[in-house]
């Protein structure tokens, strides 16, 4: 039973370190494996076009070849769009009908007709769009046919012919045509369908290359990774609908095919035409985009890269270290080198244990209260969170940890050095400039290591401070900057547009990441080093 | 310098060459570098306490006209928060501080298991070798920035809650308190498992000569002797959840209201820090609603403030106790 | 410790000295007076023949003693042994002749402590220039962790010197008194780490040496040393002692009696007996140190 005990109590400790590695590979694993997307996928067309007319990067000739090659092949979709509208969009006919008859008109006066025949014809004209128009507009394939037969009756009228009214006939030819094939009854279903369709249409392949330039940035291009691509071919394909069972409240999705909708009907062999062409339209490549770390980003960060995050989160914490760096080598020199144990030395010791247990977002208002409102203004500088400020808040938060980690470096330097150097007739003070900081530097370095990654992950002192989620990179300490903690938490809270493009989300989080734990493993490495030399001495 | 030898063969007797006296101006140089050196360092060391002084002046500057209008009595016992109020804005943070420990108290509850458990088996049971491959990941755990934790909670953790638990809203007290104990594990353990490996192998070896198993061993003698550091341990992994931002803040769902019934962790709740970080964007400098969220910090302040005095409180009585054995 | 007349003794050293060195020049070593002289006057003679001497010189560790009235003299160009068992205080003592000890929080001392004639715990002591000319060696071997060339050049300088030359050949020098050039003088700009025990040991004296020191303190030298090396360091101190004056702390009689000329022996702090190394080891006139010497405690 004893034994029976001490098992299981062995297996449960076990258990729970078999706890953290798994929480550790949950929560870095999907994290990790959806940010590399951000730089290894497999990019589309439009990814070059982008990246060509935004950052100016890419071959353009190569590109422009691709593009013409791709719109070859994107033609079909628009013809085939082009004729299923035709059959049920009554309002673009009908404003079609109503065109031709104007040029008719217009035609007739620039051949100076005469002017009883020029009625007659207008009377004529006038006519056959009113009964177009109908026939449109109607849901009964019966009047359809009845309205589509007087026009057609004129078809064969010699004064109609090599004139703008021709174009009637083929109108009602089309319409009869694909009115053939359509169940009338679902017309206005169809109507709303297409747009659906189109929107996604324009999603996958860019908007219509006729239409106006969206002033978006990210409606400019369609899909530009070929996972997007996929995702919204899916959409294409099946219409997911949300439905309400009979005996619960609980909805249940269910997916439609929207071939088999539109089984029958013109548009039938665009999603075959779809699947079957897709590579063709797209193009996709697989893409390396390391550019990622440098490029700045399109409003959202739909497109592009975190290079301001990037310098801005260098420059926070590097300008923080060299506020913090000179106060934690001294103070940590002074307390171990200059000072017995006394009541000051406590009451400091005391300070900096504070210091270390204050919340990080107490530092955020205190950034506030006193660098941002108070010190930088009493300078004369402006009264506004700015990198300064940022950078002087977390050298504040991260002096504690400066200071302990370069005291115990200080303190790992073995005695004899500073002995033999005392021996040989230096003071003090050069004992510990030529002996005792060059031995302690690799752990000081590893401090600086430490500091330098708490700082660079820290968001919450810089949320009143320094950190900003859109805005230019900034040009002097003076001015807020993006972040990667910042942006890290804007991106997966507040920013919509962010969540359309998971993997630029996924990145961001996870550059800040690996670039935490890099410069951790830095430092986990110097220090098992200077422990080996030490050891081995 | 060079024929010191033949010098010394004609005068056997010792010369010194430099005089081991100073000379005056030596000695008032020697006299004002070390005292005036010591005293500029002394100044820069006393940064730290200079910088805590600040801390606690500047917050409590912008805090105490809050005081001085509405007193703490609603301020601490009335749940009704509605800051932006047109007229009669109320500040009642109980609701508020109620949250901030219930997700503290919760992750705990999860870490403080797991936390004494791993200690023990990073310190007692496996090898040397074992344990130097476990603690980098401790180390890892501990280095994540608590903004990614937060990502994880809300994008990942979240959705999931809701999809296999049926929750209505995966951002609740159950998703951040487990964040929150994965945050403060390797405080935890980095503690405990010092005071529980330095509690010395005598003890054991007397423990384990008299037949007790391991866990006897553990639960009736190793433990109790580090427990004071253990303690410590825990109030430090306390600090630190009490005090973490982001992860609350994305992932506990911001509704300033007390669980009801308390153990149902699908609520969401709103913690101090998290009322901070969110609301302090939106307010007006020197507003009301500024400067109660200044007292909310404050009290923050003084709360981790006394955590950490109680947690050196054990960590001196661990050293002693260590001491002893 | 009782005050007797070693008149003998001092007469025995000044011979030694006088053996050694042409002397004729010396007004100061006259022996018809110094055979007159009271040894440890309580008032120092305006000359004197030691090079350091002890007046009831204690040291303490916050209140407890280090070493407590001790009062010896150690002469120059001699190799004087400092033995005792373990703890009785003989680095303390030692440590305090270059005031190395000064690390050490909390330390008072009370009595003299004279080097050259001048009490080193006054408050004027240049400690520099003190540290400079009694040079020290310690138990370990602890070159800085740095090159063998940048190791010995340390002293010279801290002393200003920065010629390249000129701290070539004291270098060069220091190496060959250390009798470590020969093994060294092809890689100087190797790590003195990656040299063995025995080299890092006579690298540590040559870097003491190098700042021309007049006296040299060793610390339980030999004690991290294997027999091989111990031999060449012990060598080395023979060869030593006719330009240095040695104070040699060891736990090692053999190594006493081997090297020195003087020794002087130490228990619980106190300074039991101090004569010729010859006669502490045949014939000691304090039974502790007789039963010390024979083995029969400590």
């Amino acid at each position: 039973m004893r034994i029976t005990l001490d098992k299981f109590f062995t297996v449960l400790t076990g258990l729970a370190v078999m706890c953290m590695i798994a929480a550790l590979f949950v929560i870095l694993g999907p994290m990790i494996y959806r940010g590399l997307g951000a730089i290894f996928f497999r990019g589309t067309v439009e990814f070059r076009k982008m990246q060509l007319a935004e950052f100016e990067h890419g071959n353009i000739e190569k590109i422009k070849q691709e593009d013409i090659q791709t719109k070859q092949a994107r033609q079909a979709v628009y013809n085939i769009i082009d004729k299923f509208r035709n059959g049920i969009d009554a309002e673009k006919l009908t404003d079609q009908a109503k065109q031709i008859d104007r040029t008719f008109g217009k035609e007739l006066q620039l051949q100076d007709t005469e002017r009883e025949r020029y009625q007659e014809l207008r009377g004529l004209s006038r006519d056959i769009r009113d009964k177009l128009i109908e026939a449109f507009s109607s849901t009964d394939i019966e009047q359809i046919k009845k309205h589509i037969d007087f026009v057609l009756r004129y078809e064969s009228d010699e004064r109609f012919r090599k004139t703008s009214a021709a174009q009637y006939f083929k109108l009602a030819h089309e319409f009869a045509q694909a009115s053939e094939k359509i169940d009338f009854e679902k017309k206005d279903l169809y109507a709303g369908e297409l747009n659906e369709l189109e929107d996604i249409i324009v999603k996958l392949l860019g908007p219509d290359p006729n239409g106006n330039k969206p002033v978006l940035a990210q409606k400019r291009y369609g899909a530009a990774r070929w996972d997007q691509a996929q995702k919204l071919m899916h959409e294409l394909f099946w219409k997911e609908q949300w439905i309400e069972q009979e005996n619960s409240k609980t909805l249940v999705r269910i997916e439609t095919s929207r071939a088999e909708q539109f089984a029958g009907t013109e548009l039938e062999p665009l999603f075959a035409y779809i699947k079957d062409n897709s590579k063709k339209m797209l193009n996709p490549q697989i893409t390396f985009y390391w550019r990622y770390f440098l490029d700045d980003s399109t409003p959202g960060h739909y497109f592009g890269g975190i290079g301001p995050e990037i310098l801005g989160t260098l420059f926070l914490t590097l300008l923080s270290m060299v506020f913090v760096i000179p106060f934690g080598v001294i103070s940590a020199a002074y307390l171990t080198e200059c000072s017995s144990e006394g009541p000051v030395i406590r009451v400091i010791r005391m300070c900096i244990n504070t210091l270390a247990g204050v919340p990080s977002i107490v530092f955020g208002l205190f950034g506030m209260a006193f660098f941002v409102l108070f010190f930088i203004p009493f300078f004369g500088g402006p009264s506004q969170g700015c990198i300064l400020a940022g950078s002087l808040t977390l050298a504040v938060l991260t002096l504690p940890v400066m200071i302990r980690s370069s005291e115990e470096a200080i303190r790992t330097v073995p005695q004899t050095y500073k002995e033999a150097s005392l021996a040989l007739g230096a003071s003090k003070f050069v004992t510990f400039v030529k002996v005792t900081l060059p031995a302690a530097l690799p752990g000081i370095l590893t401090g600086i290591i430490l500091s330098l990654s708490r700082v660079a992950g820290e968001t919450a002192p810089i949320l009143f401070t320094a950190g900003i989620a859109i805005g230019p990179v900034p040009d002097s300490i003076f001015q807020k900057t993006r972040t990667l903690s910042y942006g890290s938490w804007d991106m997966a809270v507040s920013d919509k547009l962010a969540a359309e493009v998971p993997h630029n989300q996924y990145g961001m989080v996870v550059t800040l990441v690996l670039l935490i734990l890099c410069l951790n493993a830095l430092a986990i490495m110097l220090r098992s080093r200077v422990f080996k030399k030490l050891k081995g001495h | 310098m060079d024929n010191i030898k033949s010098e010394k063969i004609l005068k056997p007797a010792v010369v010194f060459e430099q005089p081991l006296v100073l000379t005056f101006t030596q000695d008032v140089k020697g006299f004002l570098f070390r005292y005036i050196g010591s005293f500029l360092l002394f100044l820069f060391t006393f940064t730290s306490v200079f910088a805590v002084l600040l801390i606690f002046l500047f917050v409590t500057l912008e805090a105490f006209p809050f005081l001085t209008k509405f007193g703490i009595t609603d301020f601490l016992t009335s749940t009704a928060w509605y800051p932006e109020a047109k007229d009669g804005a109320e500040f009642g943070a109980m609701a508020i501080i109620v949250g901030s420990i219930y997700v503290t108290a919760i992750s705990l509850v999860f870490s403080v298991p797991v936390g004494v458990l791993a200690s023990v088996f990073l310190s007692d049971i496996i090898s040397f070798k074992i344990r130097g491959i476990v603690k980098p990941i401790i180390e890892i755990l501990a280095a994540i920035p608590s903004v990614a934790y937060g990502f994880f909670a809300v994008l990942i953790l979240a959705p999931w809650l809701q999809k296999n638990l049926g929750f209505s809203s995966g951002t609740n007290a159950l998703n951040s308190s487990l964040l929150l104990s994965i945050m403060a594990l390797p405080t935890i353990i980095s503690v405990a498992e010092d005071s529980i490996s330095a509690s010395g192998r005598e003890l054991r070896e007397a423990s384990y000569a008299l037949g007790a198993t391991r866990f006897e061993t553990m639960f009736k003698v190793v433990i109790p002797a580090a427990h004071s550091g253990i303690i410590a341990g825990i109030v430090l992994g306390m600090m630190r959840a009490i005090g973490e931002t982001m992860v609350v803040w994305m992932a506990s769902g911001n509704a300033a209201q007390i669980p009801n019934p308390w153990w149902d962790l699908s609520q969401s709740i709103r913690t101090m820090t998290a009322s901070i970080a969110g609301e302090m964007g939106e307010t007006a400098k020197g507003s009301d609603h500024y400067r109660a969220l200044f007292m909310i910090g404050l009290l923050l302040l003084v709360m981790t403030l006394m955590l950490n005095l109680v947690s050196e409180y054990f960590l001196t009585r661990a050293r002693k106790s260590l001491g002893k054995v | 410790m009782p005050k007797r007349n070693n008149n003998d003794m001092v007469i025995s050293v000044v011979k030694s000295i006088k053996d050694k060195y042409d002397t004729s020049e010396l007004e100061m070593i006259d022996m018809e007076k110094i055979e007159q002289t009271e040894p440890y006057n309580s008032t120092l003679p305006e000359k004197s023949l030691s090079i350091i001497k002890a007046d009831d010189f204690s040291f303490y560790y916050g209140s407890k003693a280090g070493v407590k009235n001790i009062s010896m003299e150690i002469y120059p160009f001699m190799v004087t042994a400092i033995i005792g068992p373990s703890g009785c205080g003989k680095s303390t003592f030692l440590r305090s002749i270059n005031r190395i000890n000064d690390l050490i929080p909390n330390i008072h001392v009370e009595g003299k402590l004279f080097v050259n004639n001048q009490d080193i715990y006054s408050r004027q002591i240049n400690l520099v220039n003190l540290r400079q000319q009694v040079g020290m060696v310690f138990q370990k071997p602890n070159p800085f962790p740095k090159s063998i060339f940048d190791n010995v050049a340390y002293g010279p300088r801290l002393q200003g010197i920065k010629k390249r030359s000129v701290l070539q050949q004291t270098v060069e020098e220091s190496l060959q008194s250390a009798a470590l050039w020969d093994e060294v003088k092809d890689d100087l700009k190797k790590s003195a780490l990656a040299l063995s025990g025995g080299q890092q040991q006579r690298l540590c004296i040559a870097r003491a040496l190098s700042t021309r020191p007049k006296v040299l303190l060793m610390d339980e030298p030999c004690s991290a040393l294997d027999p091989i090396a111990t031999s060449k360091i012990e060598d080395l101190i023979e060869t030593l002692k006719n330009d240095y004056t040695i104070v040699i702390v060891t736990h090692n009689m053999q190594q006493a009696a081997r090297v020195s000329e003087m020794a002087a022996f130490f228990c619980l702090g106190e300074l039991i007996e101090y004569d010729l190394t010859t006669k502490i080891f045949s014939n000691p006139s304090n039974k502790q140190t007789e039963d010390y010497v024979t083995g029969r405690f400590g």
